[in-house]
């Protein structure tokens, strides 16, 4: 998200009608200036860029740094090829260009389209270089078409006479299959230093590639270039807090051995920083992206919290649902209690006997009682059906 | 430690002088043609570490011994002097020229332009040198360019401390952010009370 003023300088030589990059050389440049001057204007919207043309009657500017995009691609139309590009001028224009930029806070930087043969000397470009890094201005160039001796070599001088820690780049492509556009999608020029415009750059390539919408997190950057950021920020936001979990799930993991009170602690814990966090919409999102990311350790945390949000105002209902949770969480040691109870025959008869209208010896109920049983061993039931049989006799 | 004034310095601490660095905006200092790109920040600090160079230090790059140094101010404030410390070997700055409430100089600006106030730089290892400025037109310093454009014959330029003196004040210059200019007037723009219909006057 760099704040930047840029200048693209134009290779509008007589090489540039040669039609091994696409339609044309400069057809396919065109495409490609559009699509800079898009990934610029989106990665920031205070970002300006300015167009000029190196070859023709001599350099000239097109249009002055702007954010306005419409403009930039309205002066592309009606462009003229002829003459030769002059390189040296062209650059030292448009560090001109960026020098009575509006706003000063801008970095500077110069994008040349270098297609045709370069006839300055090494030196020449060095000096110019030199120049361009004491005013901090950094370079990108494209070299594409034209492939003539000494020419990659120069280009290779002038970067790094200009390069200062990696911040200017230089691509080299040959003619092929794929667009010029496309192929500098996936090079620093497009994605910047940083993070910069990889967003945009990732959805253009994959929509580039004719492929179903390879879009992070489903939205495109283009329809909603917002949203796009907010769910990008949220995402590495709940990274962040999902490490945290992961290293609390870990303390916990080696708490569970000791029993239920610690379990207790645990979601006591949870109710409480659910009542900590604000219920809004923000946080119902991190976990439900949590719950997607199909994370077993911490989205059980947060379906304790997703129901301590919703209890927060009432106490009570927390409690219940505390007690809830603990009885599904203590189900299996709950389920061997009651088991236990039942297969002790005399309290379920005394049980029954207290209840009006229920005769032990019916033999439906003997019947259920006998089903319930099934998990204890069927001999000593039947030695326990006997005995309070036989008692209920006398 | 000597200083350049005429009695002996255990009496005061000279340092409580030299606490303009403490009204610098730090993060908006910025440098042009240093090797090192923010290494600019570690010039200003307290008068007693000015000879601590263990730190970095303000290098330009190879061969081109010309430093440009923007720094602005949190507050307006007098300078009365400066103190420049630089490198050994002749890679102290011969000369100094400063500009006083102008963004976004450039090397081709400052060596075009007019200076506030320059100085011929002797070589001040021990910083025990100031060099006074002109008090009157160093009143409110907003932001203060400083262009050194030759050393004494090293192939860079170094510098381990700037230092001011001076005085705070409390105001802030205000710089008008936008003007829009009126080639011809717009009568709908200048309404007058009258004519909205309101006042007091009436025409019976």
């Amino acid at each position: 998200m760099v704040l930047e003023a840029t200048m693209i300088c134009i290779d509008n030589s007589e090489w540039m009608r040669n039609g091994d990059y696409g339609p044309s050389r400069f057809q396919a440049q065109a495409d490609a200036v559009n699509l800079i001057c898009g990934a610029k204007t989106q990665s920031n919207p205070e970002n300006t860029v300015g167009v000029l043309t190196m070859a023709g009657k001599g350099v000239r500017v097109l249009v002055t740094p702007t954010s306005d995009l419409g403009k930039i691609l309205a002066c592309m139309h009606g462009l003229e090829i002829g003459g030769e590009m002059n390189l040296a001028a062209g650059i030292q224009v448009a560090q001109l260009a960026l020098k009575h930029r509006q706003n000063k806070k801008q970095q500077q930087r110069i994008i040349v389209f270098a297609g045709s043969p370069v006839k300055h000397e090494k030196k020449t470009l060095e000096m110019i270089g030199k120049k361009l890094k004491k005013n901090s201005v950094t370079l990108d160039i494209v070299n594409f078409g034209e492939d003539d001796e000494g020419k990659t070599e120069k280009l290779e001088a002038l970067l790094a006479a200009v390069n200062n820690n990696d911040t200017s780049h230089i691509v080299h492509i040959p003619a092929g299959p794929n667009a010029l556009s496309d192929v500098l999608l996936s090079t620093p020029i497009f994605t910047g230093d940083g993070e910069g415009g990889s967003g945009f750059a990732a959805s253009a390539a994959a929509a580039a590639a004719g492929g179903i919408s390879g879009f992070e997190f489903g939205v495109d950057p283009n329809l909603d270039p917002e949203l796009a950021l907010a769910l990008r920020v949220s995402m590495e936001e709940e990274r962040a807090r999902q490490e945290a979990a992961a290293k609390k799930a870990a303390e916990e993991s080696s708490k569970q051995e000791k029993g239920g009170e610690e379990q207790d602690a645990t979601m006591t814990e949870c109710a409480s920083e659910g009542a900590s966090e604000a219920d809004n919409k923000k946080n119902e999102f991190l976990q439900a992206l949590a719950m997607s990311m199909d994370e077993p350790a911490s989205s059980h945390d947060l379906q304790d919290t997703e129901m301590s949000d919703a209890a927060t105002e009432d106490p009570e209902l927390a409690l219940a649902l505390q007690l809830s949770v603990q009885d599904s969480a203590k189900d299996s040691s709950s389920q061997s209690d009651m088991s236990k109870l039942l297969a002790d025959q005399s309290f379920v008869s005394s049980i029954l006997a207290s209840l009006p209208g229920v005769d032990p010896n019916d033999p439906s109920v003997k019947e259920v009682l006998a089903s319930m049983q099934s998990q204890s061993e069927p001999q000593q039931k039947q030695d326990e059906d006997k005995a309070p049989k036989e008692e209920d006799k006398k | 430690m000597a200083c350049t004034h005429d009695h002996s310095c255990e009496d005061h601490d000279c340092s409580s002088n030299w606490s303009l660095y403490k009204h610098i905006d730090l993060a908006k200092v910025t440098a042009l043609n240093e090797a090192n790109p923010g290494s600019v920040k570690s010039v200003f600090k307290a008068w007693e570490e000015r000879l601590n160079s263990s730190r970095e230090r303000l290098e330009s790059n190879e061969g081109d011994p010309e430093l440009l140094v923007y720094i602005p101010f949190t507050s307006d404030v007098k300078i009365k002097s400066i103190s420049v410390v630089g490198g050994a070997d002749g890679t102290s700055p011969s000369k100094l020229r400063v500009f006083i409430n102008r963004e976004g100089i450039d090397f081709s600006d400052a060596q075009s332009m007019q200076p506030v106030q320059e100085w011929e730089l002797v070589e001040n290892l021990q910083g025990v040198l100031e060099y006074q400025t002109r008090y009157s037109k160093f009143q409110s310093v907003a932001n203060i360019t400083l262009h050194f454009p030759e050393s004494f014959g090293g192939d860079t330029t170094q510098i381990h401390y700037i230092g001011f003196k001076g005085e705070a004040t409390q105001l802030k210059r205000d710089v008008v952010a936008t003007i829009v200019y009126e080639i011809t007037p717009n009568p709908s723009d200048h309404k007058t009370r009258a004519e909205t219909g309101g006042g007091l006057s009436h025409v019976e």
